[in-house]
């Protein structure tokens, strides 16, 4: 009898995270296959989440487009193959030889012997079937809990999305270009300014990663005063995004700018240190 | 998937244009020469294309499946290799020389939500997590290893890179 899945333990959930990067040694990696063999669903379902996450930090790398040779050269070797069929013909049934003697008795012990293999070979299937029933009961638990991460994961997105398109899309939205000045002539910034909800959503592009002990910081001016809208950094490819609460007086700001100040910001912007203005 | 499973051709090139860029990208990355990185290209989507009747939709998008093959295969080759130490120089020299992607218009947009979404959640993770975690992926270390590299002892790689995933999980169901 197999033995019952085992408790979900935190000594497996602590092991769970290197198993999924590949890191476990191979002790603690022998023992936790033995648990994962047990059926554990906890430990199925938490290892399904974590792979997801792993797709993600794959996927965070900047992309390259392939050479048309790659492209054409797979293509190619797909087209050129061929498929091998797996079926291997079968060679014709021999009949099985019959005693001259007693050819009704030997008849007979044939018909026996069929109906015996058949008895078998049934039983053998019933058990294959269950087997397989097994398996798709399995995989189909597996596959709920994947659709319900999917969807958990999705619904995340989709709260985010919406609420970055109803701030675009609303009446009175405004949408402002920041041009890059100085330094970084080649940086762009899209500021979308939502009035009614005193919101504004802010990317910036291809600016440079601030020197040491500096960082951006985005301002409005309204009425001709500069009114800091926050700091942010930039990711590994020099792209930002910020979104920004309370934006007192937006049907009345004039124009947006992000300069580069000491870490953690500055009270007035350092208008010579001016990267993007619109 | 399962057109490909079915021997359409034209999926096969359809997959390769929507997935390849990202694919090599994660290539370049874990084995720094491009010429090697397009070879195992070749190699990932031939194998989608034998063996798409492997993929299991429960388990993992058909993204997730094919950078999680890519990822496997670049990880034998770099282990394959006499040096495993990585030449940085390289890495930089070949990104100028080759240019990323620059999507364009909405695309960058919503690419940018999608990195904005991982960025923030490495950006939780300290440098020292976020390291060990990057040796465990892209380099495909283990525990010891990692420790023998930074000169760290196990016990710290081993709480580093649970803390970093448990950030990352905790980031990025939020």
């Amino acid at each position: 009898m197999m033995p019952g899945p085992e408790s979900h333990s935190p000594r497996f959930a602590e092991l769970l995270p290197a198993y999924a990067l590949g890191a476990l040694d191979s002790a603690e990696l022998r023992e936790l296959e033995a648990h994962l063999e047990t059926g554990c669903g906890d430990c199925r379902r938490q290892l399904d989440l974590l792979e997801g996450d792993l797709e993600e930090l794959a996927a965070s790398v900047p992309p390259l487009t392939p050479s048309p040779e790659t492209r054409e050269r797979v293509l190619g070797a797909a087209a050129a193959g061929t498929v091998v069929p797996f079926q291997q013909p079968i060679g014709p049934i021999r009949p099985i030889g019959l005693m001259r003697s007693s050819r009704w008795l030997a008849l007979a012990a044939t018909v026996l012997l069929v109906m015996a293999v058949w008895g078998v070979w049934r039983q053998a299937r019933l058990a294959g079937e269950a087997e397989h029933l097994r398996a798709d009961r399995d995989r189909l638990a597996q596959q709920v809990a994947a659709l319900d991460r999917r969807l958990a994961q999705t619904q995340a997105d989709n709260r985010r999305l919406a609420s970055t398109l109803s701030l675009i899309t609303a009446p009175g939205a405004r949408a402002v270009q920041l041009a890059g000045l100085g330094p970084t002539p080649g940086a762009v910034g899209h500021t979308f300014v939502n009035p009614q909800a005193r919101k504004a959503i802010f990317y910036a592009f291809d600016l440079p990663a601030p020197a040491a002990g500096k960082t951006y910081q985005l301002w409005w001016i309204a009425a001709g005063r500069p009114v800091s809208a926050g700091t942010f950094g930039v990711d590994e490819h020099g792209a930002a995004r910020l979104e920004v609460d309370q934006v007192e007086n937006a049907d009345q700001i004039q124009a947006w700018a992000v300069t580069v100040e000491p870490a953690g910001g500055a009270p007035q912007p350092t208008l010579d240190a001016m990267v993007l203005k619109g | 998937m399962r057109r490909i499973v079915a021997g359409e051709g034209g999926a096969l090139a359809e997959m390769f244009d929507l997935h390849s860029p990202l694919v090599l990208g994660l290539l370049f990355r874990i084995l720094g020469r491009r010429s090697e990185a397009e070879e195992i290209l070749q190699e990932v989507f031939l194998q989608v294309w034998t063996q798409a009747d492997r993929y299991e939709p429960e388990r993992a998008s058909p993204r997730g499946w094919i950078l999680m093959l890519a990822r496997s295969r670049a990880l034998d080759r770099l282990r394959r290799r006499e040096s495993t130490r990585r030449r940085e120089e390289e890495v930089a020299g070949d990104a100028v020389r080759f240019g990323m992607v620059h999507p364009v218009g909405t695309e960058r947009l919503e690419e940018m939500e999608r990195r904005s979404r991982i960025s923030s959640a490495l950006g939780l993770l300290s440098p020292e997590q976020r390291h060990c975690i990057e040796l465990a992926f892209f380099e495909g270390l283990t525990h010891t290893q990692i420790a023998e590299r930074l000169q760290a002892p196990l016990g710290t790689v081993k709480s580093r890179i649970l803390l970093g995933m448990n950030k990352l999980r905790q980031a990025l169901s939020a």
